[in-house]
């Protein structure tokens, strides 16, 4: 492996984190935000002034994922106030919040960011399979809530809040846990993206990061833990796939994000889902005519 | 579908090994080159690249460096740092480029920076403004202006040379802005200058009627407001619309025949710090001056020009070392003493430039010299 | 007078915003989309107009062709990009639309270039002395625009046919139809005249910064969604006091409070504070 490899290899693991954590609060939980960036870039910031302040690699990015997920936990409250699309715009807002305060608070770097990030203290290759391993962590961890009894009060929560409610599911208790695991999980991939760039902007945390992320979960089909993986996969290295068309690059991203919602509403999950049932009804119909 | 798609994976792969391997056969010199082609800052990193594009047709035409042709490896960083970094990457890894050139903004070059240093591998930023860029270590260097020393430049413009003193600041909200108003206030009180209130603006606004408003309340004598051509263009042309009548003093991001354009007869008597000279007799500035305008079919700008001064600097170090290893050629680099389209040349310890602030004004329509200001004293760039 | 200046001035951009943000209204309204490519079919009107306005010299032939194109272009996004997936989660369309919308920005790119447009005989650049405010042509022509086509557009709604059907449509799709009104016909309608003021709006934007820009449409893409989630989702006169609201609260704050936070941040603070208090927006409902 190269070092071209490694690096998008880190990018992706670290997406996958970022994408997996808004799959918990949109996906199982179904409160969609348009602000994960926020998140994200609190975890960043967070861990980059813990690592330049002298903290250890591992602590610097376990600050960033309880700062996260406590402001996390605070936007939560919002999703009792404002629900549907009230939510999604006041995530959003959240997003942008995040962003006007950090641009203009000198402390925080301001308009410069930060630089000098001190390195993680691991060779590039080490450090993707740190990143790596995380991402699989949180892969098995997102299955396990999936399956767990928290996931099925989630679901009944993204169903149906008022029938959840009838089915004396703690709808507060249930999306506030989902906001607060979800924007912590954003926090730890800000954290590993801080000391992968080793230099961080107010830009690199704004409304588009949101976006794309969000096209994620989208593309993978929301709630599906390993669409999700996939389509982060796929939406990752695209950049990379098509630089040889470098000028319809950004056309191509935006007719896909269209095609698959058009063509594949529930996304790369549904999509295999339905091929895989075409093909057994085919094969059925193979038997029955043979 | 899948077989289908197998085919093309292998042609594309046949394609880039036949590619390559003429690369190699005709013993070429590969620079690398990453701008923004798509996305927000598409017609910066276009400017860069043609420039780029236009520095390196120069030299091969003017036999290459040491019997060898240069090849440019251009890719499209979207301005983004996430891109920027496998691309720096890429170059290193894949690519194999002895020496790099960022025709990008500040948040890629500085992400790619750190990229390059620690693989040694020599990068010029060629218009990037970020302090830190350099700071990356001793194989970075900028052949620009830091946005701190164009701000001082624009305090002697208005305070001595203009001779006003009362000034409003309209800075724009993103490390240009920051870094060029820092610079100007650095300098206010070495040249009388009083600031009378500062307003900033985000780089998507074009409708400043309120800003506008409050600065003819305001009525300064002189207004120092950064942006970009497509900031700079509607906030001149509103300004004067209301009857402000004061000098405009911009800097190198209005540098551009678009800003005259959509600012119109408003565009008239703003003076502009930057680093492109129209009406400059020396001859690697005016051959690029048409050089680029006949390749591109529209006028020189100073991010083109920058770019162009960027691959002539990285061509020349590696004409001068000889070889493309990265010791021998970082230390070119750091020796280098070069005429091109931006000026001279030479870089201090750090790897910031040392070379003169050219100003210019809109004059019927066009960019033309107004002064220069070739203060060593107050251009010193920082040396760590 | 400078608090007036600025009152007046936060009006003006108040008026821009509410010629982009009905059409998005009356969208949500009927069909409960969050549609982002309309700042798509903006830019396009926007670029249209200056097209037309410098091949023809005419300004007001520029404003009727770029709305009837633009009109019919936002008819198609709906049958093209909607109709099919109307019956999905919210998010879906939402996600299909800004595909379209980064498609549009990169189509604009490609077609007319990175560096923008510009007129060749900026219009209504002309300055008129008005209650002692300095104004451009320009600004006042977008006031008075937006003024008469909204108070058109709402006397149309509350006295024709077309217009109450529409209305009936918007309160109750199912009783509307059993009625026998032509749901799909309202809808097309829909899209038509929402489209069509946003390429107004794009015209009277690109002739006040005499630019014409791929990006053009990205600040009303999200900015837009917040006015309409200001003025209570589907309700056109809260979108209005929305945009006009907004405007004001930017005019002073990028002022004021511009140097702890930046236009956006102080328009998403207030749409927050406004939906902590009051979560349906400033008016409840339909």
């Amino acid at each position: 492996m190269g070092i071209y490899e490694i690096s998008l290899a880190t990018l992706v693991g670290i997406n996958i984190i970022l994408a997996l954590g808004l799959n918990m609060i949109s996906g199982f939980c179904g409160q969609i935000s348009l602000g994960h960036a926020a998140f994200y870039g609190i975890g960043a910031y967070t861990a980059a002034f813990m690592a330049k302040a002298g903290a250890p690699f591992p602590a610097a990015v376990l600050a960033g994922m309880v700062l996260a997920g406590l402001v996390g936990l605070a936007v939560g409250l919002t999703s009792l106030r404002v629900r549907h699309d009230f939510l999604a715009i006041t995530t959003m807002g959240v997003g942008f919040l995040f962003l006007g305060v950090v641009r203009q608070q000198e402390i925080l770097g301001g308009e410069l960011g930060v630089s000098g990030i001190p390195s993680p203290g691991l060779e590039k290759t080490g450090y993707m399979v740190l990143v790596l391993i995380l991402a699989a962590f949180f892969t098995a961890f997102s299955l396990w809530i999936k399956r767990s009894w928290m996931g099925f009060a989630f679901e009944a929560v993204a169903d149906d809040e008022d029938t959840a409610r009838v089915l004396t599911v703690d709808v507060a208790a249930c999306k506030l846990t989902a906001f607060a695991m979800g924007t912590a999980m954003a926090g730890v991939a800000g954290g590993l993206y801080a000391s992968f760039a080793r230099f961080i902007m107010p830009d690199d945390f704004g409304f588009i990061t949101s976006i794309t992320v969000l096209s994620m979960v989208a593309v993978g089909g929301i709630g599906s833990v390993f669409g999700v993986i996939i389509s982060t996969v796929i939406l990752t290295l695209m950049p990379e796939f098509f630089r040889f068309i470098s000028d319809y690059k950004l056309l191509l991203y935006g007719a896909l994000l269209f095609g698959v919602m058009r063509f594949a509403p529930e996304g790369l999950a549904g999509f295999t889902r339905a091929v895989r049932k075409a093909g057994i009804r085919s094969a059925g119909k193979k038997e029955a005519a043979g | 579908m899948m077989r289908k798609l197998g085919t093309i994976v292998l042609l594309v792969g046949a394609l880039a090994f036949t590619l390559a391997g003429a690369a190699a056969a005709a013993g070429t010199i590969k620079i690398g080159f990453h701008a923004p082609q798509t996305g927000f800052a598409a017609s910066d990193g276009k400017s860069a690249t043609i420039g780029a594009e236009l520095a390196v047709e120069q030299i091969n035409a003017a036999g290459g460096i040491n019997g060898k042709m240069l090849e440019l490896v251009v890719y499209d960083d979207q301005a983004q740092p996430a891109q920027a970094i496998p691309i720096a990457n890429k170059l290193i890894g894949q690519d194999k480029v002895p020496i790099a050139v960022s025709g990008s903004y500040s948040a890629p070059t500085r992400s790619a920076a750190g990229v390059f240093q620690e693989s040694r591998v020599p990068y010029i930023s060629a218009y990037a403004i970020h302090p830190d860029i350099t700071r990356a270590g001793d194989y970075v260097f900028r052949t620009s202006f830091l946005g701190e020393i164009q701000g001082k430049a624009g305090a002697k413009l208005i305070g001595e040379l203009l001779g006003k003193k009362m000034v409003v600041m309209i800075t724009l909200q993103n490390d240009f802005g920051k870094a060029l108003a820092d610079g100007f206030k650095s300098m206010t009180r070495d040249f009388g200058i009083e600031i009378v209130n500062e307003y900033e603006y985000s780089i998507k606004d074009r409708q400043f009627g309120s800003l506008v408003a409050k600065v003819k309340a305001d009525d300064p004598e002189a207004i120092y407001a950064s942006g970009y051509y497509f900031t700079a263009g509607p906030l001149v042309s509103q300004l004067r619309a209301a009857g402000v009548a004061v000098p405009i003093i911009g800097q190198e991001g209005y540098d551009s025949q678009k800003f005259i354009e959509i600012a119109g007869k408003a565009a008239e008597g703003v003076i502009i710090t930057t680093s492109l000279d129209r009406d400059s007799d020396v001859p690697e500035t005016k051959n690029f001056i048409e050089a680029f305008e006949k390749k591109a079919g529209f006028k020189a700008d100073m991010v083109a020009a920058s770019a162009h001064t960027a691959v002539m600097v990285a061509a020349d170090a590696l004409k001068r070392a000889g070889s493309t290893d990265s010791e021998p050629l970082r230390k070119a680099l750091a020796e280098t003493h070069l005429k091109a389209s931006t000026g001279t040349i030479s870089f201090n310890a750090l790897g910031e430039v040392v070379k003169a602030v050219q100003n210019q004004v809109v004059k019927d329509g066009n960019w033309h010299r107004h002064s220069v200001i070739d203060d060593p004293g107050l251009l010193a760039p920082p040396d760590k | 007078m400078l608090f007036f200046e600025l009152f007046v001035q936060g009006l003006i951009h108040g008026s821009m915003y509410a010629m982009i943000a009905v059409g998005l209204t009356l969208v949500y309204g009927l069909l409960r989309i969050l549609h982002v490519a309309h700042a798509g079919l903006f830019a396009l009107g926007g670029y249209l107009g200056l097209l037309i306005t410098n091949a023809t010299g005419s300004l007001a032939l520029a404003m009727i062709t770029s709305a009837l194109i633009v009109g019919l272009g936002g008819m198609l996004v709906y049958r093209l990009c909607y109709q099919p997936i109307l019956d999905r989660p919210p998010y879906v369309p939402l996600i299909a639309s800004i595909g379209v919308f980064i498609a549009m920005e990169e189509v604009f790119r490609l077609v007319f270039g990175p560096y923008g447009l510009t007129y060749n005989h900026p219009h209504l650049q002309s300055q008129v002395t008005l209650l002692g405010l300095n104004l451009r042509g320009a600004e006042i022509g977008m006031v008075i625009t937006a003024m008469v086509l909204l108070g058109g557009l709402s006397y149309l709604a509350q006295n024709t046919r077309i217009g109450i059907a529409w209305r009936a449509t918007v309160d109750d799709p199912e009783i509307a139809e059993s009625f026998g009104i032509d749901a799909v016909k309202v809808r097309y309608l829909n899209f038509f005249i929402g489209s069509g003021l946003a390429a107004v709006g794009g015209i009277f934007i690109s002739l006040l910064s005499n630019l014409v820009e791929p990006t053009m449409g990205g600040v009303p893409a999200y900015k837009a969604l917040a006015i309409i989630v200001l003025g209570g989702l589907g309700n056109v006169k809260g979108t209005l006091v929305a945009s006009l609201a907004l405007g004001v609260v930017e005019a002073f704050g990028t002022i004021y409070i511009g140097s702890y936070l930046d236009r956006d941040a102080i328009a998403f603070a207030f749409l927050i504070a406004v939906l902590m208090i009051r979560p349906q927006g400033l008016f409840t409902g339909r």
